[in-house]
């Protein structure tokens, strides 16, 4: 790991883009469940939540998440906080998101 | 650590649940194909007695109770009890059914060895529902405050050990009437028992289990308001009243209890309409334009549901309801609970399939999406042709026309089996790389970031 080069939002935000909630078959940053993004000195704080609560495939988005991040140069160390509140809507989509799966704004 | 968290969420058994369920259900069409029964044999032979403990022992309850496990805790946001609880209670209920199976085949034909093993196999069923109904229900009842899903589903446990109990006294007098004179009436209750298990039980729960999956899948509104739980109260209270006053009568046939038993029949007809009417909304009401199949298949189960409630309604106003219970139960199994069931495998299946084969990937690597584990094109058909199936079934059970009602079993069996191959590549991931996937805000199948870093999880 490079310690020199220092992660920037853009970069996480662009990686967790790898990251799809397979249920809806969509990256998780378009689809609005990443509330809180943080960087600090390499350290990469997160909230992020899931679109229900007690989804089965959340402990496996963490750990996606976490991979994905600890990948970047850059990146000391990382905090992810699952929340629900507010709770996950469609409406925290994108609208590329929104327009694939036909939401109206 | 993530890889505990991980398993804690994933319920081991309920692909083999599933498996099971399925190898019952066609086990037990292959009995109506073969000539063993139909809708309208007499329930006391042997070939009836297999089929509906095969459908409703070996398929449904099955196929319910390893949906229950992976989803009570995804409504409760609370692990099961225990993981090997599961596996016991498939075991004890599978061996069990096989004990009834061989004790219902030497009762009727007088083969003393296997008739003992009538009681022994209803008693391990009895032990696997009671390690399920623990399983599942100390999760529900510490959920507070409960969802209406969670409600229906507790609901339904009690419904559950009402048709467990009454299975039970049957059981008893029927080894030994002797003993139990003043109960040998209680065998006049096989209505009340097909109700508690099929209305109570399994349509209930499959209701509470649909308010959770149905908007999580369609993204549509989970809060059902007033409808909703108008559903849960009146359903609840319309099985309890008409089960027990039904069961009153049977020792004391007094015309208040009769007129209490109609009203309970009336209370789960209003909240089989709110419920159809609650679904629609929902289906209106959704976020997602274009639904996935098993969304658009399960119509189908409710549509069923919707024609058994008019078909019972028009029964009941020309006092023929007792003539036409056949054909309702033919509906309520096939059509409603079973449609319902084959739709929603659809999804589980290759949901579960994913999180097994995929889920210590993300992150890792490109993934598919559950989607691309299956192929609509191949398993439309099979739906189709068993909604086709159980209509064609369904009007010759009315008519009482055996020859008909065999007829309509070729494609409900044939696209049975379709679907369980359906199911076995979604499991197996036959379909994934075989087909591309819809455009996503990034193409999935290459990853470009990923793919300079790809590093292993440790």
């Amino acid at each position: 790991m490079n310690d020199l080069v220092v992660p920037d939002a853009d970069a996480v935000t662009d990686a967790l883009r790898d990251v799809i909630d397979p249920e809806l078959g969509y990256n998780i940053v378009d689809l609005g469940l990443i509330y809180a993004l943080a960087i600090e000195d390499g350290v990469v704080t997160l909230s992020m939540t899931m679109t229900t609560p007690g989804c089965p495939a959340q402990d496996y988005l963490i750990a996606g998440v976490e991979d994905r991040i600890r990948q970047l140069p850059g990146v000391t160390d990382l905090k992810v906080d699952v929340v629900w509140e507010p709770p996950w809507s469609p409406q925290r989509m994108s609208p590329l998101a929104r327009a694939q799966f036909g939401i109206a704004d | 650590m993530a890889r505990i968290m991980v398993a804690s969420r994933l319920s081991r058994w309920t692909p083999h649940f599933f498996a099971l369920a399925l190898v019952n259900f066609v086990g037990a069409q292959a009995l109506v194909l073969g000539g063993v029964t139909w809708p309208a044999e007499s329930l006391g032979s042997a070939g009836t007695l297999v089929a509906i403990h095969l459908l409703v022992i070996g398929w449904l309850l099955l196929l319910v109770l390893g949906a229950l496990f992976q989803f009570v805790p995804v409504i409760t946001t609370r692990p099961l009890e225990s993981q090997t609880a599961a596996l016991v209670c498939l075991v004890a209920v599978e061996g069990g059914l096989l004990g009834m199976i061989a004790g219902f085949v030497g009762a009727t034909g007088g083969i003393p060895g296997l008739s003992g093993s009538l009681p022994v196999g209803g008693g391990l069923v009895t032990i696997g529902i009671l390690i399920a109904a623990w399983n599942v229900g100390v999760p529900l009842a510490r959920c507070r405050p409960g969802s209406l899903p969670g409600r229906m589903v507790m609901t339904g446990l009690a419904f559950l050990a009402a048709t467990v109990t009454l299975g039970l006294l049957f059981g008893s007098v029927l080894s030994a009437p002797a003993a139990l004179p003043r109960l040998a009436p209680v065998l006049a209750a096989v209505g009340d028992h097909a109700l508690a298990g099929l209305g109570g039980w399994f349509t209930l729960t499959a209701m509470g289990v649909s308010y959770k999956l149905l908007p999580m899948f369609m993204l549509a509104p989970e809060e059902r308001g007033a409808l909703g739980r108008g559903v849960h109260v009146v359903g609840a209270a319309g099985f309890a009243v008409a089960i027990v006053a039904g069961l009153a009568t049977i020792w004391h046939p007094a015309a208040a209890l009769i007129d209490l038993q109609h009203a309970g029949e009336i209370a789960i007809g209003v909240a089989t309409a709110l419920y159809l009417w609650d679904v629609r909304r929902m289906y209106r009401e959704r976020k997602r334009s274009v639904i996935e199949l098993h969304d658009r298949a399960a119509i189908g189960a409710f549509a069923f549901l919707g024609v058994a409630l008019a078909l019972a309604a028009a029964a009941a106003a020309v006092h023929r309801l007792d003539g036409i219970a056949p054909a309702l139960v033919f509906l309520i199994v096939f059509g409603w609970l079973g449609g319902l069931g084959i739709t929603q495998l659809y999804k589980i299946v290759p949901f579960l399939a994913w999180l097994v084969r995929y889920g210590g990937r993300l992150g890792r690597g490109p993934v598919p999406r559950v989607q691309d584990l299956v192929r609509d094109g191949a398993a439309l058909p099979w739906f189709v042709a068993y909604g086709a199936g159980v209509s064609i079934a369904a009007v010759a059970a009315v008519l009482r026309w055996p020859t008909a009602f065999r007829i309509g079993m070729v494609p409900v069996t044939i696209a049975t089996i379709g679907l369980c191959l359906e199911y076995w590549r979604a499991w197996h991931a036959r379909y994934v790389g075989t087909a591309p996937s819809v455009a996503t805000a990034r193409p999935l199948s290459t990853p470009s970031s990923l793919s300079a870093h790809p590093g292993d999880r440790p």
